[in-house]
């Protein structure tokens, strides 16, 4: 906490490391958007690098955008807007990431916003692109997921998308 | 799940840099943009498939064992249930209108913002015959096929449920419908009240309740308020509310009764203040509000809601609606209400 005698005026910086061990600094106001990191720094944690060891360098790119964007008092609510819309088309592996990577910085909004892109994406998919994307290995049998499927066999009617993204 | 998610942070720990595709498993290389095996807790997928329509989760129950395990896990069931109910963008409600030709069924997110178009789609009808919308709570609807005989449906499960009332009403009588949910209990019920019409303000009204759970009718005595005006039941706070017939049907003389579904027990609620001016009166629900619809000589209609249920000085008056002379007299009621809080009627 040596920074706290600081000026009031003057903004402080935080080194945020990426689990590749790419240096990354921000802005104290708009890191502290993640409650891991608030947290860290009120604890007196954050005088030298904060190593996030589980988020890569893609994934904390795209985590940083988003705080920039979400706590810079200039973007008015409709830049906010356009900028989630564009933020949920990247591939829903990134978004997956990005997910993980919200829930282990705690940062809310972008969890939900997350979870809401992956249901949007997933909900008229198989069954089997689900598996894929989750890296799920089915453990019924061809006659326990068949029983399934019979009891509802609606569910499995329309539209069905394959695709794994 | 558990034994899954644990080796997955082991290979991660053991591994400070993203692993390259030769240390995936081949299987799970299906696009280059798989650059690690994602393994999600299962607190991640939670969030995930609660944001799914019904139709989704009943297809994805055949993912795996984890997953079938957590859909149909009634904290999961609930939980769902209450994010779709509170959703404030009004995402999953509908609205239904019961049409000649069947049910019709609007996207309410679709009507209230005007730069989407208007999404209607038509439910598959679960009865051929006569029906009517006795209500609906938590997506589960209730339908009256006869005098004595209801519908309790699901349409997102697609679930029915078809029920024959405890007394079969003689015929020439008065029907009183009321759908609810009884919090208390965690369970729905049905209320069907009749009396014959025989003049006068004295006579003998039957009321029995049906509970899902127990899957049974039982009459309930201690009705006491002569006859009553309005048809369905209002469902506020856990508690059905009717109007009854003053001494002129539908005027200002009428009071609000409400049954409680939890202990069953009849009830009467005062109304706001009121003046001089002679009005006819409708009860509504507003978000999650009581409230009153009032016509003054069909000139105009003020709105009341009670903030405070069960307190007398909580009533708000929060519009007044002008009404063109052109409408005609008597096709005026409130079709839809909406708050901020979410609910609708």
């Amino acid at each position: 906490m040596a920074e706290a005698s600081s000026s009031i005026t003057e903004k402080f910086f935080l080194t945020l490391k990426s689990s590749d061990g790419d240096e990354f600094v921000l802005e104290e106001s708009i890191a502290i958007q993640s409650i891991t990191i608030k947290n860290m720094v009120e604890d007196g944690c954050s005088s030298s690098v904060i190593p996030l060891s589980k988020v890569d360098t893609e994934t904390l790119i795209k985590v940083i955008e988003y705080m920039k964007m979400h706590s810079s008092t200039s973007s008015n609510e409709e830049e906010i807007e356009n900028f989630d819309k564009k933020f949920v088309s990247n591939s829903i592996n990134t978004i997956l990431n990005i997910l993980e990577a919200a829930n282990f910085l705690d940062i809310n909004n972008l969890l939900e916003l997350c979870a809401e892109a992956v249901a949007n994406r997933i909900k008229n998919k198989t069954p089997e692109a689900v598996r894929k994307i989750f890296n799920i290995t089915s453990d019924f049998t061809p006659e326990e997921e068949a029983e399934i499927r019979n009891e509802t066999p609606w569910a499995f009617e329309g539209n069905l998308d394959h695709s794994l993204d | 799940m558990e034994s899954k998610v644990d080796e997955a942070s082991d290979r991660r720990a053991q591994h400070s840099k993203p692993m390259n595709h030769s240390q995936l498993p081949s299987s799970s290389i299906q696009d280059s943009s798989f650059n690690r095996v994602l393994i999600l807790p299962p607190e991640l997928i939670t969030e995930i498939l609660l944001r799914l329509p019904v139709k989704s989760l009943l297809k994805f129950r055949c993912v795996s064992k984890s997953w079938l395990s957590l859909i149909s896990s009634p904290e999961f069931v609930n939980t769902h249930l209450s994010t779709c109910v509170n959703n404030t963008e009004y995402t999953h409600h509908r609205l239904m209108l019961g049409l000649d030709k069947g049910l019709k069924v609007y996207s309410v997110r679709s009507l209230l913002y005007e730069d989407e178009s208007v999404e209607a789609t038509h439910l598959d009808f679960p009865t051929k015959g006569y029906f009517s919308i006795v209500g609906s709570v938590n997506g589960l609807i209730c339908l009256r096929t006869g005098p004595n005989n209801m519908l309790l449906w699901n349409p997102s499960m697609r679930k029915l449920k078809n029920c024959t009332a405890f007394i079969a009403a003689p015929k020439g009588v008065f029907y009183l419908w009321g759908f609810g949910y009884d919090e208390v209990h965690d369970d729905y019920k049905v209320v069907r009240m009749f009396y014959a019409i025989n003049g006068g303000n004295s006579c003998d009204v039957k009321v029995e309740i049906y509970s899902l759970k127990s899957d049974s009718w039982k009459g309930i005595d201690g009705f006491q308020y002569g006859k009553i005006h309005s048809c369905l039941g209002k469902l506020v706070n856990g508690k059905l509310h009717w109007i009854t017939s003053g001494a002129h049907p539908g005027s200002n003389d009428g009071d609000i009764i409400f049954i409680d579904l939890a202990d069953e027990k009849w009830g009467v609620l005062e109304q706001p203040c009121h003046g001089e001016n002679e009005f006819y009166f409708n009860l509504g629900v507003l978000g999650s509000y009581l409230s009153v619809f009032r016509t003054y000589q069909s000139t105009w209609a003020d709105v009341w809601v009670m903030k405070e249920y069960g307190v007398k000085e909580s009533w708000a008056k929060i519009y007044t609606i002008k009404f063109d002379e052109d409408i005609p007299k008597h096709g005026r009621s409130p079709l839809f209400c909406k708050s901020n809080k979410g609910g609708e009627n």
